[in-house]
């Protein structure tokens, strides 16, 4: 009864967070409606519609052994406690994506991002991390193009492995062009970044040679020298002689990225990957709980508006209108089908016992759009037109600080240049303006935060350190994006030659690797040179194809599930997956055909071709931009017919199931007791 | 006092133990236990031989890090 009571308490504090939110117009919210209103959702979401999920649909069993316990090898597969595990799982699947991509929709207000964030993850994304690791779990840990191989036919898992690929090179892109944006005339950021690149090394060798195995006393180490890193960036950019070192235009650091990625694959994990893979899960662990305690010590009001005129489509950060655009530029905070990669990766290998995967698997989740929730947030205490300065592109904004100043007045939004000067003069950079992509926005947002929580004056270090913190996880996605990029296409490249599989054969290493690098950097250079700033076109993209993958995801998970007999349940797959292809496709279909060419790849080359031919464009440079525009064109429509594929193929399963023409029957491996007591 | 001391040495260790597995860094120590008890007549990996097979099949294949 008390329990009851309780339960009925907490839904009540959500809806009257949700009630905040929506009824108060005109006048700032505090942050902490945003934040009540999201863990009352997921408190309830939690404790009802995923027990729901666990007990009636999979129908989880303790008696069962998993195979961390089966298979123990105390590597790989080790049964780990399942707080523990659920750390190990959530430093695995957050990234920059739940950082960025809200930070990005705000340009809509922070409402239509919450809303989506909130529910998105409640009925869609959490939904499907759950039944991947589910799945892998009662399939000794397979990963999720096996599970579609073995579940629907080799060409589904082939189409699968295609669109994991792809999805990698547009990924890799996007997330190397923030990088770029962020540190591109910033002394202070590069020296401190790469400064983490000798840190990383001297760790690797800490820990291989020098004191074997001691990895948390080598990762004490790195994090102070990083700290040391982050201060002494400040005299390398007040110094005349080392700030011009460090200086470089995009296109420098963008080239710079590419050899970088290209080095880190080949070189042995243990020497600058595992490093820093350590490295950057302590920094992201301990930053978020900064992020978090900081919010709720503040208690920022939002300085943007719940929605603003931009939902109508003519947004200067991205093109496009609220729907479907605040659905896909949201990605990874509400459901990211890369997600599914590591659920059926390290993290089913680990399970204790099969109830653990409802916290591990749905809780995980839930974490990781709480995290997109706290970055929507410190975007929203940004003034909307110290927001719209940092990241709207320099082509729309006019170049100077004046003319930004006066484009975003036209827009309803106040900012001067004084105030700019002084905000960029706060945080030691030279100049915030068109800094687009969502990592600087967040990092002054977050200084904003930090330095109200933790004591004023220390803005410059603040912000440097947020972009520091993100600039070293992205580059951690660089490194081992890049790598299994490469194992992958070494593994498709073994069908025509044998050789070429080899994962140790150095000529196939550096082939692939150089490759997989080519692939990135072709669209991180395209994005660095694009007028209309890059993440206008390359973010959309992301998005497009992380829930396309979703929605293979989605598919194999609507398999499983009829596969075992619980087709009465398979809406619970079945809903997200059309909401999921539904907006997704309607996205894809936009940027590639819509007439308007700020929003169309098509009309964008079609505009940039008539340019040419008056001859108000240089005709190299414009061959060059439709080229681009064309590639990415292919890039959305290959992904929408891959996904296409899949899902007529996972429809064409579930009919002969359902017809009783095939055997409903899951490839699941066999029951094995649970040697474990209690 | 000693036993004290002995309780307060426990639970450090199970914290970095914790702290480890969060990271993904191998556990000498659970290693060795787990032979001791799985497998006695395996020999046991050296702490530097252990953390090389450790990274390899961490590294192995499989992303490991999302977006």
């Amino acid at each position: 009864m008390l329990a009851r009571l309780g339960w009925l308490l907490v839904a009540l504090v959500g809806a009257a967070g949700w009630g905040m939110l929506a009824l108060r117009r005109g006048e700032a919210v505090s942050a902490a409606w945003l934040v009540l209103a999201a863990v009352g959702t997921y408190l309830i979401a939690f404790r009802f519609y995923s027990r729901f999920l666990a007990d009636r649909v999979f129908g989880l069993n303790d008696r069962r052994a998993t195979p961390a316990e089966r298979l123990a090898n105390g590597r790989d597969y080790v049964p780990t406690g399942r707080w523990v595990l659920f750390g190990h799982h959530f430093a695995a699947i957050a990234g920059a994506g739940p950082l960025v991509g809200p930070v990005l929709a705000a340009q809509f207000g922070y409402l239509p991002g919450t809303i989506w964030i909130v529910f998105g993850v409640v009925l869609g994304g959490a939904v499907q991390d759950f039944i991947i690791l589910f799945g892998s779990m009662r399939r000794d840990g397979k990963s999720l193009g096996q599970m579609a191989k073995e579940e629907t036919g080799p060409f589904t898992g082939m189409m699968a492995m295609v669109a994991i690929l792809a999805i990698m090179v547009i990924l890799l892109a996007v997330l190397a062009l923030v990088v770029v944006n962020a540190l591109r005339d910033s002394p202070w950021g590069v020296f401190t970044i790469l400064c983490t690149i000798p840190i990383a090394i001297l760790m690797g060798f800490w820990m291989k040679v020098w004191r074997p195995g001691r990895t948390l006393e080598a990762s004490a180490f790195g994090v102070a020298l990083l700290m040391l890193a982050l201060v002494g960036g400040r005299y390398v950019a007040e110094s005349p002689t080392l700030a011009p070192l460090f200086t470089h235009s995009a296109l420098t650091i963008a080239y710079g990225m590419i050899a970088y990625g290209f080095v880190a694959s080949v070189l042995p994990v243990w020497m600058l990957l595992c490093p820093r893979d350590y490295l950057s899960t302590f920094m992201k662990i301990g930053t978020i709980l900064l992020l978090a305690l900081g919010i709720l010590l503040v208690l920022p009001p939002l300085g943007m508006p719940a929605t603003t005129r931009f939902i109508d489509g003519t947004g200067p950060v991205f093109a496009g209108k609220l729907f479907p655009f605040a659905f896909i530029t949201i990605a990874c905070g509400a459901i990211s089908g890369f997600h599914a990669l590591v659920a059926s990766g390290t993290t089913p290998k680990m399970l204790t016992r099969e109830s653990d995967a409802r916290l591990i698997g749905y809780g995980g989740m839930l974490m990781e759009s709480f995290v997109a929730v706290m970055a929507m947030c410190a975007a929203a205490v940004l003034d909307p037109g110290v927001y719209f300065a940092i990241n709207v592109p320099l082509a729309t904004l006019g170049g100077s600080l004046e003319t930004a100043a006066e484009t975003i007045r036209t827009w309803g939004f106040a900012v001067t240049p004084e105030q700019m000067t002084a905000l960029a003069a706060s945080v030691g950079e030279s100049t915030l303006l068109s800094r687009t992509g969502g990592a600087p926005s967040l990092a002054v947002g977050m200084a904003h935060i930090f330095s109200g929580a933790f004591g004023q004056g220390l803005m410059a270090l603040w912000y440097h350190f947020a972009i520091m913190f993100e600039a070293l996880f992205i580059l951690t996605t660089v490194d081992t994006g890049t790598r299994v990029g490469r194992f992958m296409l070494q593994e498709l490249a073994g069908h025509v030659w044998e050789p070429l599989a080899r994962t140790s054969w150095y000529p196939s290493i550096v082939l692939a690797s150089g490759l997989v690098v080519a692939g990135w950097g072709y669209f991180l250079v395209q994005g660095v040179l694009d007028p209309l700033g890059g993440i206008n076109s390359l973010w959309p993209l992301f998005g497009i194809s992380n829930q396309l993958l979703a929605s293979v995801a989605l598919c194999v998970g609507t398999t499983l599930l009829i596969k075992a007999g619980k087709a009465r349940y398979a809406w619970v797959t079945l809903l997200p997956l059309a909401w999921v292809l539904l907006v997704t496709l309607t996205a894809g279909w936009q940027k590639v055909f819509a007439a308007d060419p700020r929003l169309g790849f098509l009309a964008h080359a079609a505009v940039t071709a008539q340019q040419v031919a008056h001859g108000t464009m240089d005709a190299a440079r414009g061959a060059r931009l439709i080229f681009n525009d064309r590639v990415d064109a292919v890039m959305a429509v290959t992904f929408m017919l891959v996904t296409l594929l899949v899902v007529l193929a996972s429809a064409r399963e579930w009919v002969l199931v359902l017809t009783r023409r095939k055997p409903a029957r899951a490839q699941e491996s066999p029951f094995v007791e649970t040697a474990y007591v209690g | 006092m000693w036993a004290r001391a002995a309780v307060w040495r426990d639970r450090v260790s199970a914290g970095l133990s914790a702290v480890r597995r969060v990271a993904g860094m191998p556990d000498y120590a659970a290693h060795l236990e787990h032979l001791r008890r799985c497998h006695p007549e395996r020999p046991a990996p050296t702490e530097r031989e252990y953390f090389e097979q450790y990274v390899a099949a961490r590294y192995g294949d499989g992303p490991t890090r999302c977006c």
